[in-house]
Parts: C-alpha cells; sequence; structure tokens
C-alpha cells in the first residue's frame, strides 16, 4: 500500500533510494541530449544561405531562412528552448545530488510541458513548410521551390531532425518527471 | 434468554445499529438509507454519502479529480468542432474555365488531413478517458492510473499542438503568401473555405492548452496524493 511506503521515508531501501538516483543521471543525461538537438537544428537553420548562379537583370535568386517566416519561427522556438535546457541543467544536478525537494520537481514539470509544447508547434510548422517546398500543390499553384534551391532545401529538411529528436527527448524528460513525483 | 428480547434473534438487516457489516454490505441498497453512521470499519465505498461530503483526507485529491473530469468533457468540445468544421470544408467557386473548376477542400492539403485525423483522435480518445477519470474521482489514491493519464494526455497534447501548428502554417500561408517562393495567397478567393479552416486552428489550440492544464493537474495531484 502507498501508506506504508510514504511514511517510511528514512527507512526507504538502499535499492530505491539507488533507482531514485539513477532515474535523476538518466534525467541530466537526457537533457544533454535535447540541447545538442535543439542547439544543432536552430544552427543549421540559421545559416542557410544559398544563392543560384544565375541571375537576371533584377533580381538575384536567393534563398535564406528569414525569407520563410515559419522558419524564423523555427528558429526562435528551438533557441528558446535550448536557453531554457542549458538553464534547467543545474537543476538537474542539484536533483541528482540532493533528491529532497518538494516543488521544484513541479516546476520542471510545468516549464517542461511548456516548451514541449513549443518545440512541438516550432518543428511541425517548419515540417508543414518543408513538405510543401519539396512537393508543391496543385490545387493551389504552389510550385516545389526545391526543384531550384536544393542545398537549402537539403539543409531546411536536415535540421527538423534534431528538433523532432529533442521533442522526444523532453516527452521522455516529463514522464521521468512523473515517475520521480510519484516514488517520493 | 428471556422472553422480552425477540429483536435479538431477528435478521440484523432490520437493525438499526449495524453490528455486523459482512451481512449488511451485501445489500448496499437497502442498507444505504438506514446506516448513515459509517461503520468503525472502513469500507472501500461508503454509500449514502455525497463524494464531495466525505471528510476524510482524500477531500482535496478528490476536488482535482473532480476538476480533472469536468476540464475533460470541456477539452471535447473544441477538438470534435475543429474536426468536424475541417473535414466538412468544401468551397467551389463561382467563376470556372472550361477545363478546370477552382474548388479547395481539406483533403487537398496533407496538412489539413493530419489536422482532421489528429482531432478525431484526440476527441475519441477524451471521450474514452471519462470513465478512467471518474474512476479516480471515487478512489482518489490509484497513483499508477493517474501516472498512466498524465502520460496519454501529454502524448496526445503533444501529437494535437503538431498537427494545429502544421495546419497554422498552411492557414498563414494561405492567408499572406510567400513573396520569395511565389506563393499566392489563396484567401483572396477561396473565403470560406479559408475562414472555416482558421476557425478550426483556433478550437484545436484552445483544446491543446486545456490538455497541458490537464497535464499540471495530474502531476499536482501525484505529488499531493
Amino acid at each position: 500500500m502507498e501508506g506504508s511506503e510514504e511514511h517510511g521515508e528514512t527507512s526507504k531501501a538502499p535499492l530505491s533510494r539507488g533507482v531514485s538516483k539513477g532515474v535523476f543521471i538518466l534525467d541530466v543525461i537526457l537533457r544533454f541530449v535535447a540541447i545538442i538537438g535543439t542547439l544543432a537544428s536552430a544552427i543549421a537553420m540559421g545559416t542557410t544561405n544559398q544563392t543560384l548562379p544565375f541571375f537576371t537583370q533584377f533580381i538575384r535568386f536567393k534563398a535564406q531562412y528569414s525569407d520563410l517566416p515559419t522558419l524564423t519561427f523555427f528558429v526562435v522556438a528551438n533557441s528558446i528552448v535550448c536557453a531554457y535546457l542549458i538553464l534547467s541543467l543545474p537543476l538537474s544536478i542539484v536533483h541528482v545530488i540532493r533528491s529532497r525537494a518538494k516543488y521544484s520537481r513541479l516546476i520542471l514539470i510545468f516549464f517542461d510541458a511548456a516548451m514541449l509544447a513549443l518545440v512541438t508547434a516550432g518543428a511541425s510548422a517548419a515540417a508543414a513548410i518543408v513538405y510543401l517546398a519539396h512537393k508543391g500543390n496543385a490545387r493551389a499553384n504552389w510550385l516545389a521551390i526545391c526543384q531550384q534551391f536544393d542545398s537549402f532545401c537539403e539543409r531546411i529538411s536536415g535540421s527538423l531532425i534534431g528538433s523532432f529528436a529533442a521533442m522526444v527527448v523532453l516527452v521522455l524528460l516529463i514522464f521521468l518527471s512523473a515517475i520521480a513525483l510519484a516514488r517520493r | 434468554m428471556s422472553s422480552g428480547e425477540p429483536a435479538a434473534v431477528s435478521i440484523p438487516i432490520h437493525d438499526h445499529h449495524g453490528k455486523a457489516p459482512a451481512t449488511s454490505s451485501a445489500v448496499p441498497a437497502a442498507a444505504a438509507a438506514a446506516a448513515p453512521a459509517a461503520a468503525p470499519a472502513v469500507a472501500p465505498r461508503k454509500v449514502g454519502i455525497p463524494f464531495f461530503r466525505r471528510g476524510d483526507h482524500h477531500r482535496g485529491s478528490r476536488c482535482l479529480a473532480f476538476l480533472d473530469f469536468i476540464l475533460r468533457i470541456a477539452a471535447f468540445g473544441p477538438a470534435l468542432a475543429a474536426a468536424i468544421s475541417t473535414g466538412t470544408s468544401d468551397e467551389t467557386l463561382s467563376v470556372f474555365t472550361e477545363f478546370y473548376q477552382f474548388r479547395a477542400r481539406f483533403d487537398d492539403f496533407p496538412a489539413f488531413l493530419f489536422f482532421l485525423v489528429a482531432n478525431a483522435i484526440v476527441a475519441g480518445y477524451l471521450v474514452l478517458s471519462l470513465p478512467f477519470s471518474a474512476v479516480l474521482v471515487i478512489r482518489p489514491q490509484t497513483i499508477g492510473l493517474r501516472l498512466l493519464l498524465l502520460v496519454c494526455d501529454m502524448i496526445m497534447a503533444a501529437m494535437l499542438t503538431a498537427a494545429a501548428s502544421a495546419a497554422a502554417a498552411i492557414v498563414d500561408l494561405a492567408h499572406n503568401g510567400n513573396l520569395r517562393a511565389n506563393w499566392v495567397a489563396i484567401c483572396m478567393q477561396f473565403h470560406g473555405f479559408c475562414q472555416r479552416t482558421s476557425g478550426s486552428v483556433v478550437a484545436s489550440f484552445l483544446t491543446v492548452v486545456i490538455l497541458m492544464f490537464l497535464v499540471i493537474l495530474a502531476a499536482c495531484s501525484i505529488r499531493k496524493r
């Protein structure tokens, strides 16, 4: 029964304390992975710049991430999530050392959920635009721009991977925090 | 064995002071009105008292579980509305050429198809999770069920956020177009289609907010116990 388990806080078996520490160490490792994922995505998308070799008299064919506002949102969202993850890393490390914090686990879940929503929104909006750039849309008469800007296209497609990986990692992080709350 | 006590040999069910809870709990409907004072042995189900007036130490958890139940019903509405209004979006322009009729439907855009499917899945999930939430109101001490609901809510919220923001990207493109990629804003022609899909994206984001709040609520009640 949970009653007998939660009254014996100091008489917890060393095995379950070890499992709690394992959970918190896994939390720190996953945070590192998510930091790397979001940072790589933001940098890969932010440094897109392709100029086509041919040009007319009046206009030069150039593609950047800032030409599409959705991709700008993607870069901004990934940067914000990366900054949050870096800032929450010390808090996670403190949890490994002393796992008795009362409210900080709840605050961590709250902000992790908010950041999950943000990174999911950015990644999937950019995915919709990248799909449109690859395939176009016959009904709306939108041409697929990947036929001309192929290196730009490859880069914006590849930068989605890191962001989606960070989304999965954030889901796992919230799950771990919920388990840590339930085992307390 | 005095002869002045015929009631001592009568069946315990008719006795007001229920001294035999084992037999009286077998007929809860008959004993409900007759035994308002709870027996000293704690039964898992106290009949006769409404759940919000039981004064045990689970009161806060019960209030949170009830709020969870209400919010689930509230989140079902916008999700279903978004799914239906996207699914019935079909606009045909009155101008047509000889070869081509100008028509816009949700399945011309794969993002809207994903949006429709995700909203339908989330609406179905919210209906299916209502009984589990009701069980949590009655027995607030089941932590495993709360954890399961938290994980499922979070996965559904992430999927719905993905679908809603993909649809929002397409809607934004339809409203504004893009100069660099030479994509024309189709909202100039298809007014009704545009309005309908924009409205359903807004409703879907409302469902996302409620789902996120449900996740936080579940985390609070796991911690509170």
